[in-house]
């Protein structure tokens, strides 16, 4: 391979990784935004984004993209439902430290789905074909599946549709004012609750895709959405908890470690390499690249 | 002026934990009036709004709005009903513009509706909402994010709004302008509970005054005769001796 060739590969990976992962971040920001929970139960949406779109083709004979509607649909109700059954309870509880108590009932959570799907589909890795088949050749040495493009223009497309939602539509603003400021937003008349519900349902939502999307390369197994998991807390605290923007930089700095790392060092140095500069980002900035400070505590 | 009762307030007890801010408040506000609470810093004039509000619960006493009781509710079902807060101080969405802020008063539903004339009536009566229409928040003087807690509380064409020390931090030109615009809402039929610990302010503005002192509402007359009492006079006003 030419040096044009790492390069070019180094470019897709990383607009593609980084699209995945802001894709699957950007919901685990939402819910951390509005209601200060780091959603651990991200990576199990992953997973059963998978599953659902798995299930259906075995089902049906429908196109495979239909599958990621589906997958939105389980996934976005399997959100809300953790919500009501893993965070609604604790919201509002004196002497509760909520950021704690609901980062291990979402783990809780996860962990349970995970168990489910386990019992219910088997240890087993499952096959999954990719959503649209084929490739284009960019050079001798390097080209792009058709896959691999659908997944950066479903990604960056829900991104964007996102970001409209959440800046233009009446219900998308009231989101954002719950996480501006709540009482404020109650006081405006925006049932937070019902606000936090939704959160969640979307946040599921966007993981949901990224596990369809991912299917084809992690297959669908119980185990699928650990890895996701991992990287998007990585991407979350690098990006600073909350912060939007700082999500979708963080995304793609990411996205390019891990490529630049893969492609000319070899995949085994990926996530330790990664841990490396994560380590060293939070020593240095404590709060992320997009974060506030906060006063110390000792 | 009518004098059906808008809102009631009786025997209200209500805190944060650590024993009750409210003491067992009485207050009756009937329709149409601009009716200003008065007292020290600190003896629960802000709690008593946020407790009809809904955002401190009531321990004991009870809160009817319309006819009916609001003691229970949320504070949306309350903000749907017709009664709109304006609190004090900086509770502006930070990072969203001015017009988005002002939208989001008008939430609920009656007034999603008619929200673009309840733009064009913000935009009115404060003119420089209209041309600071794409600023965010954050970036507009103390002044300015006053203007926008109000337009943003009449955007929710409320028929009753509770308003919490609307001059705190403002610069005596502006008190006067914002105390005008209120005293025209007013005016304009909609029914106004408004607190505030300078009674100067308030003086020609108010249909009534009442006074409240470590929880309770100790005094509540016209504003001729609250302020005749000496005590208020030598306490609000530094006249006496």
């Amino acid at each position: 391979m030419t040096d044009v060739d790492l390069f070019l590969q180094t470019l897709v990976s990383t607009v593609t990784q980084g699209s995945i992962l802001a894709l699957i971040s950007i919901g685990m920001t939402l819910v951390y935004g509005t209601l200060r929970v780091l959603n651990m139960a991200q990576g199990a949406m992953v997973m059963l984004g998978g599953f659902a779109a798995y299930t259906t083709l075995q089902v049906v004979s429908v196109p495979v993209w239909t599958t990621i509607i589906v997958a939105v649909l389980v996934t976005f109700v399997l959100g809300v439902l953790t919500y009501f059954i893993a965070v609604k309870p604790l919201l509002g509880r004196p002497g509760v430290d909520f950021e704690m108590t609901a980062f291990i009932s979402t783990f809780a959570a996860a962990t349970i789905i995970q168990n489910v799907c386990l019992l219910v589909f088997g240890p087993r890795q499952k096959p999954f074909d990719p959503v649209i088949p084929g490739l284009i050749e960019i050079t001798g040495a390097v080209s792009i599946t058709y896959h691999t493009l659908l997944m950066n223009v479903v990604a960056i497309g829900a991104l964007v549709a996102l970001g409209l939602f959440l800046s233009r539509s009446r219900y998308g603003l009231a989101i954002t004012a719950v996480a501006q400021n709540l009482e404020a937003a109650r006081l405006m008349g925006i049932p937070a609750r019902r606000a936090y519900a939704t959160t969640m349902g979307i946040a599921a939502a966007l993981a949901g895709i990224g596990g369809v999307l991912l299917a084809p390369s992690y297959f669908v197994s119980p185990n699928a959405g650990d890895l996701p998991l991992l990287q998007s807390l990585i991407v979350v605290i690098f990006a600073g908890l909350g912060s939007v923007k700082g999500t979708i930089y963080a995304a793609y700095i990411i996205g390019f470690i891990q490529s630049a790392v893969s492609i000319y060092w070899g995949t085994a140095y990926a996530l330790p390499v990664l841990y490396v500069v994560i380590l060293v980002v939070l020593v240095i900035r404590p709060y992320g690249l997009a974060g506030k400070p906060q006063e110390a505590r000792l | 002026m009518t004098s059906s009762p808008m809102l009631s307030v009786t025997g209200l007890v209500a805190g944060y934990g650590e024993g009750p801010v409210l003491q067992g408040v009485d207050l009756q506000v009937n329709e149409g009036e601009l009716v200003v609470v008065i007292g020290p810093n600190g003896h629960g004039k802000s709690t008593l709004l946020k407790a009809i509000s809904g955002l401190v619960s009531a321990s004991a006493g009870t809160i009817h709005f319309g006819g009916r009781r609001i003691s229970d509710m949320r504070t949306e079902r309350i903000v749907d009903l017709g009664l709109t807060q304006i609190p004090q101080g900086d509770l502006l969405f930070p990072d969203m513009t001015v017009r988005e802020n002002l939208l989001l008063g008008a939430f609920r539903p009656i007034a999603h509706k008619k929200r673009q004339e309840g733009l064009e009536r913000v935009y009115s009566i404060f003119p420089r909402l209209q041309e600071r229409g794409t600023q965010r928040a954050r970036t507009l003087s103390g002044g300015e994010r006053r203007m926008v807690a109000i337009g943003r509380g009449l955007m929710s064409d409320a028929s009753m709004l509770l308003i919490d020390e609307p001059s705190l931090g403002l610069a005596p030109v502006l008190v006067n302008e914002v105390y005008q615009q209120i005293a025209s809402i007013a005016q304009s039929g909609t029914t106004v509970l408004l607190v505030e610990e300078n009674v100067t302010h308030v003086r020609e503005v108010a249909n009534r005054l009442c006074l409240m002192e470590t929880g309770r509402i100790v005094m509540s007359g016209s504003v001729d005769e609250v302020l005749a009492d000496p005590s208020v006079m030598r306490t609000y006003l530094g006249v006496g001796d």
